[in-house]
């Protein structure tokens, strides 16, 4: 039977990737539908109850920096927030907040019901609709023929996912979900290389058998940090604190005696898990020599007991879980709610990807999230928005959007995905970015939103929103460039309370305020300096910019001399074995990843420097030019 | 399409050295600009002009003749201004100051033709060439660029390498996991690090010095009895009359040097004073001096004037001077004067060195000359030679220390680790120069500037 309405954009999924990506593509003007085989779970946070930290902060203020719901709805049902790396620099620093998880699921479900453009329908999805190389549409397990000119998956670990609980297992999406076996079956028969991963989690704990006054508290921040740009910390909920408690010898020694009935270690489970944040059997196993491992306690939510102790996921069999979950320092008498659990899944190779997120093989295709091997819910989100904008491109006919490494961590997260793959669930963290300096939380609706705009991503109201900061930070800027202190005067006098030695000749304020020993709110305290600008984000700017300043200019300065070879296109269908000098080796893998430009190829692991030369010099013969489409040569 | 919206730099394109002519070229989007400062105008295009050429506070540096091409029709393919003025290293450097201070900066070694190739200005053939040149001498400088460095070095440079490594490790944990009670940024730990860090890369400076890697290229000194034409020889390959020749004998004096080019090989060429018994006090310092280049010399260039023997073994040639030499140095026997002595120039590869005949004064046989000399220095086309992989692995050691005093100021002064990370990244990148890891985009900047290409 087919559906009556045909539309730009599908969306099958309704995790993270999939509402960002359903309202991405809304947002540009997309007829859009968001299929899902369950509304009531759109937005569920199915792991931990937090969004952000570092590397994922970043991405988050990147996904709200283009119009995206996650930082919205973490303000809205965050429960207690923090500024990660506080002490070591701007470029580090990352917002994390525990989110309620009932706040947050309906902050999104709101969002989404409310987005123009933009219509749910339940059913799960078992085949696509293919013509030629094309995808069409897809065919739900009702029968339902629903036609579309893009389809984005975003199936989480609902492909082929099996749940394992010590020598138990089952088929499932994730605890209490059904899992998409016939549309895993399907995928496997289309010409995508898959692979299994697995994640797991902690079992979770009614809290008030938790005897608090054996934990270490961890309050959240003063002031509340605040997610979004558009959002301020009125929208937070009532705050509460976290808990910090430790495994011990005693613990130990129960997981070690339970390890020969752990899936982990019969062989039960292929998938591989990530190696930064193993299970607890997996962390006994590798790091004998420590004698405890730290845990956080995590409020679910405001309205319910339950907690989330964090540190202890498992999927060592109900019995033993209870044995080391009692072992453990203020949770002797703890109830457990839900038995941890292992999850395998089926991924597909990212580096089947193009940077835009859709399938080599397949056009009108995009996967984002889980299905692309990797982890979390600011990865899945950010995977969501660029699949959503793209898929939105292909079907309005515009232009699609490829980020860039020096531009966002979501460009550093497709292009790693792309290039190098992955052998573990991939997650995001600040040393992946080489431009680390450049891409920061603080920024990343300097960074981005210009392009949201342009994309029509973004309202007006925003936009205005963001024109008005942008030129505060320059006004603010150009008044410290323009200001200054002569010695022996009197802000002079104040400064050099903060400095080792007096001033010696006349300064301009802002060159005071790159000194390591200043800061914004320092100075402007100063009379004659002050007050300068009230909205501390635009401070924080100014502040900014001007103590990286020469790191940023360097950093600059290497962006632009890559982007001169490394955007080069590589045509589609590329003859490699007409290039003169490739090694076999190197000609293989180029064949095998068809990469798109010629920065990509530089990435993909193994192919030489010397490799990339011959092949610009390859390109050039071709008359293909960096970045200069119209070459007439 | 050509772009022409890159920065503007500047460089002496004639060799460096005392020649009758010096030509200082500029290249990029400034270019007029500048021409406007030092010239007081912008020269019509493709024609001569005379011009007072000025420097910043308007004092003429020298006079000569610019020349003004617009891009996309000149050699680099941007906006290009060649100043011709007279040679000689404090005329060129005025000039060049004055563009730099015009807005220029200087060029890397080989950075006009990178330009040149850039925007199409070589041609297809050329381009095959290059490509040939970079697939063979990269490849070259990755297999052996940790083998080009002596043994030891590279075991060090290798020790280094592996503990800058763990150092990032801990710094990279401390910034991406927080919450994992790993803070070394707050221990001492890292600063010790660092600090074993710096003294081991102080050592491999050190003993590269030593070793004479800073040297800035092969030495090969000339030697011979008195007027069998070294001087000649020196002038023939550098261009220009750098030596004083006449036909008195002994007229060198003192010692000679010029750099010379072959084919992007910088070879130090050194005129001695001729070898004699018996001389004068002041030509016996000459001579004194010639055996100690000859002492330090990579190879040796034996002049020997046909002239006057028909012997052609060093051995007996200079039996008298030889505990002066190294007993394991290359050695090249020049039999001169070949057009005196109705002889065609050959090669004849000997046991322990090689003889050539040639004449200095007619060029017949200094081609081949020139090409025995590129292979006795240890350049070939097919592999990058020891010496230029050799300067690349210093020049990225100096580097490396300079980002990891930076690194340490950050941390220590300021407590800034996410700036001590970056910085340490800059140091793996300079190692990585020698590792052989470095950017497919450096490595290209890199070929360019080793090598003279598309000239």
């Amino acid at each position: 039977m087919i559906y009556d309405k045909t539309f730009d954009v599908i969306v099958v999924g309704g995790g993270h990737a999939g509402t960002e990506a359903a309202l991405a593509a809304a947002r540009m003007g997309a007829a859009t539908l968001l299929l899902t085989h369950n509304i009531t779970t759109v937005g569920e946070m199915s792991c931990n109850p937090a969004i952000g930290g570092i590397g994922k902060g970043h991405l988050v203020k990147e996904i709200d920096a283009m119009g995206g719901a996650m930082a919205r709805a973490a303000d809205k049902g965050g429960i207690h927030f923090r500024i990660l790396n506080r002490s070591k620099g701007p470029a580090v620093r990352a917002t994390r907040a525990q989110a309620d998880r009932v706040l947050y699921k309906q902050a999104i479900r709101y969002t989404v019901e409310n987005q123009p453009n933009l219509v749910f329908f339940q059913q799960a999805v078992d085949d696509l609709i293919v013509k030629g190389e094309t995808v069409r549409g897809v065919i739900t397990q009702g029968g339902l023929r629903f036609f579309a000119k893009a389809v984005v998956l975003t199936t989480g670990t609902f492909l082929g996912g099996k749940i394992h609980i010590g020598d138990t297992q089952y088929s499932a999406g994730r605890a209490g979900d059904p899992p998409s076996i016939a549309l895993s079956h399907r995928l496997r028969e289309l010409p995508f290389r898959v692979g299994r991963l697995k994640t797991g989690t902690p079992p979770r704990i009614d809290g008030r058998t938790i005897d608090y006054t054996q934990l270490q508290e961890q309050k959240g921040d003063e002031p509340v940090p605040v997610f979004s740009f558009s959002g301020d910390a009125s929208q937070h909920p009532r705050q509460v604190s976290c808990f910090i408690t430790h495994t011990n010898v005693k613990t130990h020694e129960i997981i070690a005696a339970g390890l020969q009935r752990s899936p982990l270690y019969t062989g039960a489970i292929e998938g591989i898990g990530p190696r930064y944040c193993p299970s607890i059997e997996d962390k006994i196993v590798r790091f004998k020599e420590r004698e405890a491992h730290q845990i956080f306690i995590e409020p679910e939510g405001l309205e319910t007991h339950e907690v989330y102790p964090n540190g202890i996921s498992t999927s060592l069999p109900f019995d033993i879980q209870s044995a080391l979950v009692h072992s453990i320092c203020g949770l002797e008498k703890a109830h457990i709610t839900r038995a941890g659990y292992a999850i395998e899944y089926d991924f597909f190779d990212p580096r089947d990807l193009k940077s835009t997120l859709e399938t080599k093989a397949l056009s009108a295709l995009f996967f984002a999230g889980q299905i692309n091997g990797t982890t979390g819910y600011e990865e899945a989100g950010a995977q969501g928005l660029l699949a959503g904008i793209n898929a939105a491109c292909l079907a309005l006919e515009k232009e699609s959007w490829e980020p860039k490494r020096s531009e966002s961590y979501l460009g550093v997260l497709v292009d790693d995905l792309i290039t190098l793959g992955t052998k573990e669930p991939y997650r995001m963290f600040t040393s992946r970015a080489e431009y680390r300096l450049t891409l920061r939380e603080d920024n990343a609706d300097l960074r981005l939103t210009p392009i949201a705009y342009k994309l029509g991503l973004i309202s007006e109201t925003q936009w205005r929103a963001f024109e008005e900061k942008q030129d505060s930070i320059e006004r603010e800027t150009e008044r410290l460039n323009a200001l200054w202190v002569r010695p022996n005067t009197a802000p002079a006098k104040a400064l050099e309370s903060f400095f080792d030695q007096p001033l010696e000749r006349e300064c301009r304020a802002l060159d005071l305020l790159r000194r390591p020993e200043m800061t914004y709110i320092n100075m402007m305290a100063i009379d004659v300096l002050g007050p300068g600008v009230l909205d501390p984000s635009v401070a924080e700017q100014v502040e900014t910019r001007v103590k990286y300043a020469g790191y940023i200019s360097r950093q600059a300065d290497e962006i632009a001399r890559q982007a001169r070879f490394l955007d080069l296109r590589i045509p589609k269908g590329l003859d490699y074995f007409t290039i003169k000098g490739l090694s076999t080796e190197i000609l293989e893998k180029l064949k095998q990843h068809q990469p798109e430009t010629l920065g990509h190829a530089s990435r993909i692991p193994g192919v030489t420097p010397a490799a990339i030369s011959l092949l610009l010099v390859a390109l050039k013969k071709r008359g293909h030019w960096y970045g200069i489409e119209n070459d007439p040569t | 399409m050509v772009q022409n919206d890159r920065d503007t730099i500047v460089a002496e394109t004639t060799p460096r050295g005392r020649g009758g002519v010096g030509i200082v070229r500029v290249s990029g989007s400034k270019t007029a600009e500048i021409a406007e400062k030092i010239l007081g105008g912008v020269p019509a295009v493709r024609k001569a002009e005379h011009l007072p050429f000025l420097a910043a506070n308007q004092e003429v540096i020298d006079e000569g003749v610019a020349l003004y091409f617009k891009a996309p029709h000149s050699f680099t393919g941007e906006d290009v201004l060649e100043l011709q003025g007279h040679g000689g290293p404090v005329i060129m450097d005025s000039l060049i100051a004055a563009a730099v201070q015009a807005g220029a900066r200087l060029a890397e070694p080989g950075e006009f033709s990178l330009r040149a190739y850039l925007n199409h200005k070589i041609d297809l053939c050329q381009a095959e060439a290059i490509a040939d040149l970079i697939n063979a001498t990269s490849e070259a400088a990755a297999r052996g660029a940790l083998r080009s460095l002596q043994g030891v070095f590279s075991n060090e440079i290798d020790a280094l390498v592996q503990e800058v490594i763990t150092l990032r490790m801990y710094v990279e944990a401390a910034i991406d996991f927080p919450e994992e009670e790993i803070d070394f940024l707050k221990d001492d730990r890292i600063i010790q690090m660092l600090q074993n860090i710096k003294i081991k890369l102080e050592k491999i400076r050190t003993g590269a010095k030593q070793g004479r890697l800073l040297s800035e290229g092969i030495r090969v000194a000339i030697i011979g009895r008195p007027n069998a034409g070294k001087s000649s020889l020196l002038n023939y390959l550098a261009g220009h009359e750098a030596a004083i020749v006449t036909d008195v004998p002994g007229t060198t004096r003192d010692v000679l040097r010029e750099k010379i080019c072959l084919d992007g090989l910088c070879i130090d060429l050194v005129d001695t004073a001729g070898l004699r018994m018996g001389a004068e006090a002041i030509e016996r310092e000459g001579i004194r001096r010639a055996l100690k280049e000859a002492a330090i010399a990579d190879h040796l260039v034996m002049m020997v004037d046909g002239m006057t023997t028909t012997e052609t073994d060093p051995d007996i040639l200079f039996s008298e001077w030889l505990a002066h030499f190294k007993t394991d140095i290359g050695r090249t026997v020049l039999f001169n004067k070949i057009d005196k002595l109705n002889l065609l120039p050959s090669v004849v590869e000997k046991e322990n060195h090689t003889v050539i005949s040639l004449s200095v004064k007619t060029g017949e046989g200094i081609s081949l000359f020139r090409e025995h000399l590129k292979k006795v220095v240890g350049f070939s086309v097919a592999e990058e030679g020891n010496f230029t992989a050799r300067r690349r692995h210093l020049e990225a050691l100096a580097k490396a220390e300079h980002h990891l005093l930076a690194g340490e100021n950050q941390l220590v002064q300021h407590k800034a680790g996410e700036l001590l990370a970056e910085e340490l990244r800059e140091v793996q990148k300079a190692l990585d120069q020698i590792t052989g890891k470095f950017s497919s985009d450096d490595l290209l900047g890199k070929i360019f500037s080793e090598f003279c290409i598309g000239k």
